[in-house]
């Protein structure tokens, strides 16, 4: 008698356990949650999820705050291409192949650092999200627009596509907001 | 033990039971009590385990309605923004609606090479009579009005650079609304109200003369509040400078409205209770809204309980504006005429897919409420099928009419505005009239003052072309012009054509290459004398299976520049021809902005085109004629335009 009562008390505390550790889960701020909802509805999950993890601020940020983080990466993203690419202009190179470099500064200084991203900032803090929705579309076409310059030998592929796959992945969060 | 029943428990020939043995032949009774017992509680602790995780899920989802844990909560869960289980895209409501496929393509997918602009190329984009600050970025058209003698026109304006932002109200007069006058600007970014944006605001003229500006600011924290403004020298006719009231903001958003949907008022109206009334849009999830404040004095407001106007899945209402027309005369009504011989346009620009809608229907002063004629119209049909946005009517007095103003976008790179310096123009300022032909449209039409602007003219009468040919229009300059063109199709081949159901969009259309029996044709315009560049501007007609023809106007931006930055899509809609009518379009063409009027102002279409070598005296105009059956007969009109000389205004 006393085993089954003791076997009883057991069971009862392992349910209070349970059941207060699943409370506990839905007691804590929801933004994981957020978080991946929100990047599910982007082209790249993972590209998503690390990004916006990376930046503590994703724990108690709205969409509005996520698309910031977002761009935030866009900007951080394409300063350092911006600086590998002057690197590789120090080197020598063949004309067509500085042209094209000189063009993507033009396309990543001008076009993304300059208006995309300081536009995209406002129109987010400010409540108009359609113009960073146009924004943040512009960057992801500035990066094709440098990659395509060195037709097929681009030294950037690899910067570019991520620039692009940033831009896009902002894009979708700002969609989201409209 | 003896034998047994093995299905009964009849007692023991022996007597009853005994008592129960030793204790370890009770053990294995209870032993198995407890196995089971514990197996119950375990089955019993994974399903409530279960059952909180799915209600978990779901909570994430919809509200929270879950009565089983609602005891065992400490605090209930922190309800921020609610995301939608769906991406809030728009969707398509197909051509039937008159909606045209919504496209996110701006260019032609990865080939987007940064086009080498020289300055040649990027200067010969400003436009001679079309509306544009001397530099920097422009948007929403706000506040037009004509007020003792002059029109009035501000503008969402960044002065500091050629993309969005810093946003204040640009300024300037004309007394033919072509020929403009730059002002200082109106009002900037002073006031904690707004310090984030002066956005944009309509201008309401009292019947005592005074003038009543409600503008959106933007606060501090980025509170969407609508704030009144007013002339400081009513006496000064270019109404120079502005006074902000002393109690600004007049109106924060109401509860239920969040902070970032409220904005765009419009020009109030009157009615017979002795109330100013306007409406602005927001949403409530993803509900578009109109709400309708009344005022006497334009301080203080109530808002009215219900709303003018709502459409679920459309998303914020942006520019909203509400004015009457007339069922039966050919001119324009004051805001706040009402009767039995008008209809009320509800108009909204759709955030989500920056494009202006317009339904018709009856409005009940006394009841504030609005009816569309269609039922089933939804947000609506378009103003315009290309780019042309956040657009605003004002009543014209001196003139009886009712003007359009719309904000037409750039379409290239923000690189090239930025290299350009500028950004945006607005579209020619054009008369709205209700279509009393068809009833469920509106006209659209420029105004009889861009006629001033014509010079030398060229006609072109009866032209034929052939299926499959493109006939050069020998004028002597083609990058201003005034064309009034009208087309006829061969009986015969109409007659012939073999009926399709394939549904005709022009956004999903190959262009002007995809050749139909009975289209397209029409003009080649900014196009080079080798056609490497080309902006086609068409009819299509397609024979459904009923027989009946339906009529298509598109413009194919898809070769109308080498650049590969711009945008290439094709841009068009549906045109209603009634019985007899010939086909027939205006097209206005000014640099870089290409504005189709087809069928009296049915159906209309801005451009913008940027080519690279059709530029300057390398342009030309082309007939084409791209159908596989059908001759068609042109007679033409060109003007060469002038320039209006847009210029800072300069006391003398």
């Amino acid at each position: 008698m006393r085993t089954l009562v003791f076997i009883v008390l057991v069971h009862v505390v392992f349910q209070i356990i349970f059941l207060s550790s699943s409370q506990c889960a839905r007691l804590s701020p929801n933004d994981d949650n957020l978080i991946e909802q929100t990047c599910k509805q982007t082209p790249n999950y993972n590209l998503c999820i690390s990004s916006l993890k990376s930046d503590p601020k994703s724990a108690t940020a709205d969409v509005a705050g996520l698309a910031l983080i977002m761009v935030n990466v866009l900007n951080t993203t394409t300063t350092q291409t911006l600086i590998h690419i002057n690197s590789l202009l120090l080197q020598s190179q063949r004309n067509e192949v500085k042209e094209a470099l000189l063009s993507c500064v033009e396309n990543y200084k001008t076009g993304v650092l300059t208006a995309d991203v300081p536009v995209s900032i406002e129109a987010l803090t400010k409540g108009n999200p359609k113009f960073a929705d146009q924004g943040t579309q512009d960057a992801a076409n500035e990066s094709n627009s440098c990659e395509e310059g060195f037709s097929g030998n681009s030294p950037l592929t690899v910067e570019n596509t991520n620039i692009n796959n940033v831009a896009k992945v902002a894009n979708a969060i700002v969609k989201l907001l409209l | 033990m003896e034998d047994t029943l093995p299905c009964s428990y009849s007692p023991l020939p022996n007597g009853p039971p005994t008592i129960e043995g030793p204790l370890d032949k009770r053990r294995p009774r209870k032993k198995a009590t407890l196995i089971i017992f514990s197996g119950l509680l375990l089955l019993l602790l994974l399903a409530l385990f279960v059952a909180i995780t799915v209600g978990d899920y779901r909570n994430s989802h919809n509200v929270h309605e879950n009565e089983n844990d609602e005891a065992l909560l400490a605090t209930s869960e922190p309800s921020s923004v609610s995301i939608p289980s769906e991406p809030v895209h728009s969707v398509s409501r197909g051509v039937s609606a008159g909606v045209s496929e919504k496209s996110n393509r701006v260019f032609a997918d990865h080939n987007a090479i940064s086009y080498p602009w020289n300055n040649s190329m990027l200067s010969w984009q400003r436009t001679s009579f079309h509306f544009q600050p001397e530099k920097n970025w422009m948007n929403d058209p706000n506040g037009p009005m004509f007020y003792k003698g002059w029109y009035h026109f501000f503008y969402q304006y960044n002065p500091n650079g050629a993309v969005w932002g810093d946003i204040v109200w640009g300024h300037a007069v004309s007394t033919d609304l072509i020929h403009w006058l730059h002002l200082p600007l109106a009002m900037v970014a002073d006031q904690w109200y707004d310090i984030n944006g002066v956005w944009t605001g309509s201008a309401t003229v009292l019947p005592n003369g005074e003038v009543v500006m409600l503008y959106t600011g933007s606060t501090n924290e980025s509170v969407q509040v609508q704030n009144l403004a007013y002339p400081a020298n009513l006496s000064d006719p270019l109404l120079i400078d502005w006074v902000k009231y002393s109690d600004n903001p007049v109106l924060l958003p109401p509860p239920g409205i969040n902070k970032n949907d409220f904005r765009d008022p419009t020009t109030a109206w009157y009615t017979s209770d002795g109330k100013w009334k306007f409406a602005i849009g927001s949403r409530v999830n993803t509900t578009g809204i109109t709400l309708v404040y009344h005022t006497k004095d334009f301080k203080s407001y109530e808002r009215l309980d219900g709303l003018l106007h709502s459409v679920p899945d459309t998303g914020m209402w942006e520019c909203v504006d509400f004015y009457p027309v007339s069922k039966t005369a050919g001119k324009g009504l004051d805001t706040s005429v009402t009767g039995p011989g008008v209809k009320h346009v509800m108009k909204t620009s759709l955030d989500n897919d920056r494009q202006d809608y317009y339904a018709l229907g009856i409005y009940d002063e006394k009841t504030d409420t609005w009816v569309p004629d269609n039922p089933n119209i939804g947000i609506g049909i378009r103003y315009d099928y290309g780019i042309f946005y956040a657009s605003k009517t004002f009543y014209d007095e001196q003139k009886e009419r009712r003007v359009l103003w719309g904000w037409i976008g750039e379409s290239d790179s923000e690189f090239a505005d930025m290299k350009k310096g500028w950004a945006s123009v607005q579209g020619i300022p054009r008369t709205v009239l209700l279509d009393t032909k068809t009833g469920s449209n509106l006209l659209q039409w420029p105004v009889e003052e861009v006629d001033s602007l014509r010079l030398s003219g060229k006609e072109f009468d009866k032209v034929e072309v052939k299926a499959g040919s493109v006939v050069p229009l020998d004028i002597v300059s083609a990058t201003q012009l005034d064309i009034v063109a009208e087309f006829e199709l061969d009986k015969e081949a109409l007659e012939r054509t073999a009926q399709s159901n394939v549904e005709f969009s022009c956004g999903n259309s190959r262009g002007a290459a995809q050749r139909g029996a009975l289209g397209p044709f029409g003009l080649l315009v900014l196009a080079d004398e080798s056609l490497s560049e080309q902006t086609p501007v068409y009819f299509y007609i397609a024979k459904g299976t009923d027989g009946n023809l339906t009529t298509f106007f598109c413009v194919d931006q898809s070769r109308s520049s080498e650049a590969t930055d711009v945008n290439k899509q094709i841009h068009g809609g549906y045109v209603p021809v009634l019985k007899d009518e010939k086909l027939s379009v205006r097209l206005l063409v000014d640099h870089s902005i290409v504005e189709s009027f087809v069928q009296g102002g049915r159906t209309c279409i801005t451009s913008r085109i940027y080519p690279t070598k059709a530029i300057y005296g390398a342009a030309r105009l082309f007939l084409f004629n791209n159908a596989t059956e059908a001759t068609v007969t042109t007679s033409l009109k060109i003007w060469q335009m002038n320039s209006a000389f847009i210029h800072p205004f300069r006391a003398k």
